[in-house]
């Protein structure tokens, strides 16, 4: 009998702990994340997230100075104001030599910006909140994790989109010879 | 009169749809809450009461610290999640990296075997698979011709091998001085 009672208030104190921690986690993050999210909504729908598809335009032209605009300004601007997963119907305004590479920086970059900008990806917080869970553990401010986690971000996704650009080309360039060379 | 009147209902217009955006702007964020936040909340508090309670987190976190806390561990991992077969499978709902990221902050960063610098290049680290199951879809969006998907998937997939371990190198680099 008492082995049994053990084993209960063992198995209930498996569930205890994680409610604890909900607790924590919603006391601690959720109404924060409301008035951000409320926030950055509100901000999206005055501004309109239409008029970023100049940029859009923009980024499709060739040559290098192009480069920054189309793998670090169009993702972020994507991500922003369209957010995880319509971002990518930004793609549209690309040749289609720069679909793959475009894609790969913007899905690249619905994680960095989430330690300040969460209403980008709400249902993918805890890649950030998980590791930013053990910096407050440590009584240290993730501000300065998170401000360096977003640039990084943009460095990463320029360098994505410049080598998967570059992938692209050879396999396209390998496909057509092969193409040129059955028929 | 008329330019009164003119001016109070065009005030009242623009006023009218500003507290329009922001009521429904409240609306989505706490439908977002309900939909996307809490229901995985409630998934990893129940994960780390488990870990926490049975001690399966030591074990785990024993077994990654050798991994998280040097940088050509932190590559290695970021070379396994990048393989071109695993990323597509390590991708969906980016669970693997939420889980594996909460395990790394609930137990080595929470308790100072790995420094807390590390936070910012295991972000890299655990992360290079990220989109890499949803190469097609994401590509439909952009309105990609057929062709485009069948070039653009490998190429993502081989790219990330490239870009993983550079993106944690990166981020290793840019973490000097961070918590110093």
């Amino acid at each position: 009998m008492n082995a049994l009672v053990v084993a209960a208030e063992w198995f209930i104190g498996l569930f205890q702990q994680g409610a604890s921690v909900f607790v924590s986690l919603v006391t601690g993050i959720v109404p924060l994340l409301i008035i951000l999210l409320t926030g950055v909504n509100a901000l999206i729908a005055l501004i309109g997230a239409d008029r970023i598809e100049k940029v859009g335009e923009w980024a499709a032209r060739p040559g290098l100075a192009y480069y920054p605009v189309r793998y670090i300004v169009l993702p972020f601007l994507s991500v922003f104001f369209l957010t995880n997963p319509m971002a990518y119907t930004m793609g549209r305004f690309l040749p289609e030599k720069y679909k793959p590479a475009f894609y790969d920086a913007a899905v690249s970059y619905v994680h960095p910006p989430t330690g300040i900008f969460p209403h980008i990806n709400p249902g993918e917080l805890f890649v950030w909140l998980g590791i930013a869970a053990g910096i407050e553990a440590q009584g240290l401010s993730v501000v300065p994790l998170a401000v360096r986690y977003l640039l990084v971000g943009l460095v990463v996704i320029f360098i994505r989109g410049i080598v998967t650009e570059r992938i692209t080309a050879i396999m396209w360039a390998r496909r057509e010879a092969g193409e040129a060379a059955t028929a | 009169m008329e330019g009164l009147n003119k001016f109070l209902v065009n005030m009242g217009r623009s006023v009218g749809g500003v507290v329009g955006a922001l009521y429904q702007a409240g609306r989505e964020s706490i439908d977002q809450v309900l939909v996307n936040i809490l229901p995985f909340m409630a998934f990893i508090a129940l994960v780390i009461g488990i870990i926490l309670k049975t001690g399966i987190g030591d074990l785990i976190a024993n077994a990654l610290a050798p991994l998280a806390g040097s940088l050509v561990g932190l590559i290695i991992i970021s070379l396994i999640c990048a393989i071109p077969i695993l990323s597509p499978l390590l991708g969906p709902g980016a669970v693997i990296a939420q889980v594996v990221g909460t395990l790394l902050g609930s137990t080595l960063i929470a308790n100072g075997s790995i420094p807390a610098s590390y936070a910012l290049p295991a972000l890299f680290a655990i992360n290079p698979q990220v989109g890499c199951d949803f190469i097609p879809v994401g590509l439909a969006l952009g309105e990609a011709e057929p062709e485009t998907v069948e070039i653009g998937v490998p190429a993502i997939l081989f790219s990330r091998l490239i870009t993983g371990p550079v993106s944690v190198i990166l981020a290793f680099i840019a973490s000097i001085g961070l918590y110093a």
